[in-house]
């Protein structure tokens, strides 16, 4: 079996290869044309409800822009906590392979944050802000890594089923496609990286917790999961749109059956590494 | 909207979102996240309810987290000074 150490040079090798400047890569276009969609449409959170069905094709368009710029609000503000821990995690525990490759990964977040922001902030004039409030709270000894590390994976993982999809759809604006295609190729590495930390590192505390302690992170982890898809629906994103009652858009949207259908697919592979590596035992409902 | 109704409203939804099958009511001075009725991933649900009662955007930053206490700090932190 491959070694993290082995597996970090590796992913190097193709970080290396693969390297780009997002300050070049795009030729940003001065205005959008609405004749494309922004995200495919069966993606848009509201798909499939009362309140998608009331939009004309004009609206569903516009919709689809607030959208994608609310999937890279989010990922952009997902990714800040992430590039923040693993500056803390570079030098003092590691071996130069994998410091090697954090500095990679460090490096493509960075260009991640650039590249959904200057999109925002072109086309939509904005980013979404988080609504997240840090409380104070007391953890377990490895409880807090493994909640970083949920934390990154959850964010990666269902960014990165937008991004496939996005990516190859047509229908959807190049320059969208472009950015979910150059997303997605950092991200599969990042993943593979993400999966191999979240699972050494969940073994490493789990073994030392109480049962209560357990059931409790696997709790939070259940509820982690359906609050970050919470964040898909996104009054603002509603408003902006020009829905009224968005508020009531999205509490509809949570609770419908196929808007659950639809976040089940998206998290497939996120919860079966879940639930193969042992770090979830029940399937979440999301 | 009248501040009792703007009252009864919080706690309607904090109880409703803390599914607590021993609670049917709440005092305004009940703590909520200390309590356990609300855990952290239920703020950014309540901070959008709030919202949605003020019929205007909450901006974050602004806020300690002390103002979650309970819905006597709520309302201060958040309606005091526009009820009608």
């Amino acid at each position: 079996m491959e070694t993290a150490t082995e597996l970090a040079v590796r992913l190097s090798k193709a970080s290396r290869k693969k390297f780009w400047n997002v300050y070049s890569v795009f030729d940003w276009p001065e205005k959008l044309d609405y004749s494309h969609w922004f995200m495919p449409p069966e993606l848009i959170s509201l798909y499939g409800t009362p309140a998608w069905e009331k939009l004309d094709e004009e609206q569903r368009h516009k919709l689809s822009l607030f959208e994608m710029a609310n999937l890279f609000s989010l990922t952009a503000q997902g990714e800040m906590p992430l590039v923040q821990g693993l500056i803390g995690q570079m030098y003092p525990h590691h071996d130069p392979d994998i410091t090697g490759y954090l500095h990679h990964f460090l490096d493509e977040e960075n260009k991640h944050m650039v590249m959904f922001t200057e999109f925002c902030r072109r086309y939509i004039g904005k980013v979404y802000l988080y609504k997240k409030i840090a409380l104070p709270r007391k953890y377990e000894k490895g409880e807090e890594d493994v909640s970083f590390f949920i934390k990154a994976l959850t964010v990666e993982e269902i960014g990165d089923y937008y991004n496939v999809l996005a990516a190859k759809d047509e229908r959807v604006h190049p320059i969208v496609r472009e950015i979910n295609a150059l997303h997605h190729s950092d991200e599969a590495r990042h993943i593979v990286f993400g999966r191999e930390v979240m699972r050494s590192t969940f073994e490493e505390h789990s073994a030392d917790w109480s049962k209560a302690t357990l059931a409790g992170v696997r709790e939070w982890i259940a509820n982690y999961l359906r609050s970050s898809w919470a964040d898909f629906y996104n009054p603002a994103v509603y408003r902006d749109a020009g829905i009224p009652d968005g508020y009531a858009a999205r509490e509809f949207a949570l609770g419908s059956e196929v808007c659950r259908a639809h976040r089940k697919r998206a998290s497939e592979k996120l919860v079966s590494f879940l639930l193969e590596s042992g770090i979830l035992e029940v399937e979440p409902v999301l | 909207m009248q501040e009792s109704e703007i009252r009864k409203q919080l706690r309607a939804w904090i109880l409703r979102r803390s599914q607590s099958k021993a609670k049917t009511e709440l005092a305004d001075d009940t703590p909520i996240l200390e309590s356990g009725l609300l855990s952290s991933l239920d703020v950014v649900e309540l901070i959008l309810f709030i919202e949605n009662l003020k019929g205007a955007e909450v901006d974050v930053d602004d806020i300690e987290p002390e103002v979650l206490t309970n819905v006597n700090t709520i309302y201060d932190g958040f309606f005091r000074g526009e009820a009608a």
